[in-house]
């Protein structure tokens, strides 16, 4: 038991680190107290370079870029998410994303910590030579975009809680706290944008692999990449409107997650 | 050694009284000289805004030095007897107390607004750069910057907006962020618009179109904030390119209706529209609000959210006045006593006593 923590003690760390965050700016908003802190950034930060060095060891252990299950694939996303709130968020003062991002990575993890299992199996040494680096591109470029789709189903929501508070002209304290309804809209499409672009970047590699690409595995991805392409192509010819693209994108983030569920 | 505070204010003199108090900016080194080179006065400031005057002094006893500011008022500004009670004198701890109040905000006509707080500032600048305060008035005046700071940071003083035009800013910079893209029009020439108009343009929107029903009205009103003025028939062909709407035209019906907003919706390509509608009876059909990306408040939503802004910022006084005591109890500036136990609070002036119980 204590060889399975010292195995997932980053990751653990970094899961408390998300549980953290949320809960101190919650209690700030609750006593509307809250202000856009270092606080918030820093467990945030903390929370990140936890996974980091999670990720790191466990590519040390895979012999290889770490997403090879279910578990690996979890905190994958969940690191893409926290990669791109930092990208994203403290720059266009949308730093709130982090209470929203928060609880689902903290979800994230604890559903890959209740899926670990035992002992983590390093890759048999035979194995790691056979390893296709295209696959590898594959597969973490199609992540990073589910992760920057996850973000943008999260500033979906945000815009979505927003938009209601100004319709209904209920300002709670929370209103006072979110960013201004644009800056998110705005978030939202960046969001798709870097997500399809990833995605398709992900796509693509698998056309290099050494192998054929699995078709099975392939076409699920294939159709979120239609769909994100769909609504990326729709916002940027025609202009559907921010409400309807946050409220789209905030139910397109099933897809990935469907598809995820029954590829692992 | 005493410290001493002699003034008026909004809640103890008329707006007539006190302007006849005002020290100007040109005459104020000189007056601060003066009141410093009397009798038994070590060190001086001079607070006067327009909705107060106030001389803080550190005399070598309190008594005298109230004295000799009542009689330098008295010689300068022609205080006659009944001007007198208009007054309140304050004490050592007192004195403190108020200052730090004072700085918070929280003796302010709009409760807990900041601008008081870089008057202060300006103040004792004024007076330090003139040399006519040592020690005590600088430990205090710094002491009353870091309490204001402190009560403005930590609780929800300076929270929300308090008025019709505040609120419709707030509103404005919660939808679109930066005012510094936004388009400003304004529908119908009135006072209330005008105000709303002036607050949105003071924190930064880009420029502003009014339409009037008399055109010279809205050319009046165009030319007085740097806009462009409109024929009233042509206020719907220019919503597609404005961001906020400002309503108040003193028509007896409706004059924006959901068709005329969605026809402009369609060519804003999502972009939000903000609409204040100031008029009574209203300009805006309300089915307005249901349009997508279109937030329409009228001017009981705006005053209702002033309200409650105004309710949240008395219900921290407590909490603020709590946080000065402690600030209070920090305090170490010798022959000040122990703060708040000071002799001054009874002879405040009546109105401003009774404000303050």
């Amino acid at each position: 038991m204590a060889g399975e923590v010292m195995d997932r003690l980053f990751l653990i760390l970094s899961t408390v680190c998300f549980l953290g965050g949320f809960l101190y700016v919650v209690a700030g908003i609750r006593s509307g107290a809250y202000r856009p802190s270092r606080v918030n950034l820093t467990i945030m930060g903390l929370g990140f370079v936890f996974q980091c060095v999670y990720l790191w060891q466990l590519g040390q252990l895979r012999g290889r870029c770490p997403i090879t299950n279910g578990f690996d694939l979890l905190i994958f996303v969940s690191w893409s998410m926290v990669l791109f709130y930092f990208l994203l968020g403290p720059p266009f003062r949308v730093s709130l994303l982090g209470v929203f991002t928060a609880p689902m990575v903290f979800l994230f993890q604890v559903g890959a910590l209740l899926i670990s299992g035992g002992k983590l199996e390093a890759t048999p040494l035979a194995e790691r030579g056979k390893l296709d680096p295209w696959l590898e591109t594959h597969a973490a470029l199609s992540l990073m975009g589910y992760g920057a789709f996850a973000l943008a189903c999260v500033a979906g929501v945000m815009y979505l809680v927003q938009d209601r508070q100004l319709k209904r002209q209920q300002l709670s304290n929370l209103f006072y706290s979110l960013p201004p309804i644009t800056a998110l809209g705005r978030t939202v499409f960046r969001l798709l944008v870097i997500g399809f672009v990833l995605l398709t970047a992900g796509i693509g590699s698998a056309f290099l692999m050494k192998d054929r690409p699995d078709v099975v595995h392939l076409l699920p991805t294939v159709a979120v990449w239609v769909v994100y392409g769909v609504l990326v192509g729709w916002q940027l010819v025609r202009g559907m409107g921010a409400r309807k693209l946050a409220l789209v994108s905030a139910w397109a983030f099933v897809l990935p997650v469907l598809t995820l569920l029954l590829l692992h | 050694m005493g410290l001493v505070c002699l003034g008026v204010n909004h809640k103890t003199a008329p707006v007539e009284v006190r302007e006849r108090f005002a020290f100007s900016k040109s005459a104020l080194e000189a007056a601060l000289q003066e009141v410093a080179g009397g009798e038994g006065i070590d060190e001086t400031v001079v607070l006067s805004t327009c909705n107060r005057v106030e001389v803080y002094a550190v005399c070598e006893s309190s008594d005298a030095g109230l004295a000799h500011l009542e009689g330098y008022l008295r010689d300068h500004f022609g205080v006659e007897k009944g001007e007198v009670d208009l007054f309140y004198r304050l004490r050592d701890g007192e004195t403190a107390r108020h200052l730090f109040r004072v700085a918070s905000g929280l003796d302010s006509m709009v409760l807990g607004e900041t601008e008081i707080f870089g008057q202060v500032k300006k103040a004792y600048a004024a007076a330090h750069g003139a040399g006519v305060t040592s020690r005590l008035l600088n430990k205090l005046f710094q002491h009353s910057f870091k309490v204001g700071k402190a009560v403005r940071s930590s609780t929800h003083i300076a929270r929300g907006a308090t008025s019709v035009g505040s609120v419709a800013v707030d509103l404005a910079e919660k939808i679109f962020g930066d005012l510094g893209k936004c388009q400003v029009m304004v529908l119908g020439a009135g006072d209330m618009s005008r105000r709303t108009a002036q607050s949105l343009m003071s924190r930064g929107a880009k420029s502003i179109i009014v339409s009037n029903r008399s055109y010279d009205k809205a050319e009046e009103l165009a030319v007085e904030m740097g806009g462009e003025a409109i024929r009233f028939d042509d206020w719907a062909m220019a919503i597609p390119k404005v961001d906020i709407v400002i309503s108040s035209t003193g028509a007896p019906h409706t004059v924006i209706h959901p068709d005329d907003v969605q026809a402009a919706m369609r060519r804003r390509r999502g972009r939000p529209l903000f609409v204040i509608d100031i008029a009574v009876p209203r300009d805006v059909e309300a089915g307005v609000n249901e349009l997508e990306n279109v937030y329409l408040y009228d001017i009981d939503a705006l005053e209702a959210i002033a309200a409650e802004g105004r309710r949240e910022r008395e219900a921290q006084i407590k909490v603020c006045d709590a946080m000065i005591e402690e600030h209070m109890g920090e305090m170490d500036v010798p022959g000040l006593g122990s703060g708040g136990e000071g002799r001054g609070r009874e002879e405040m002036g009546g109105e401003y006593r009774a404000a303050h119980e």
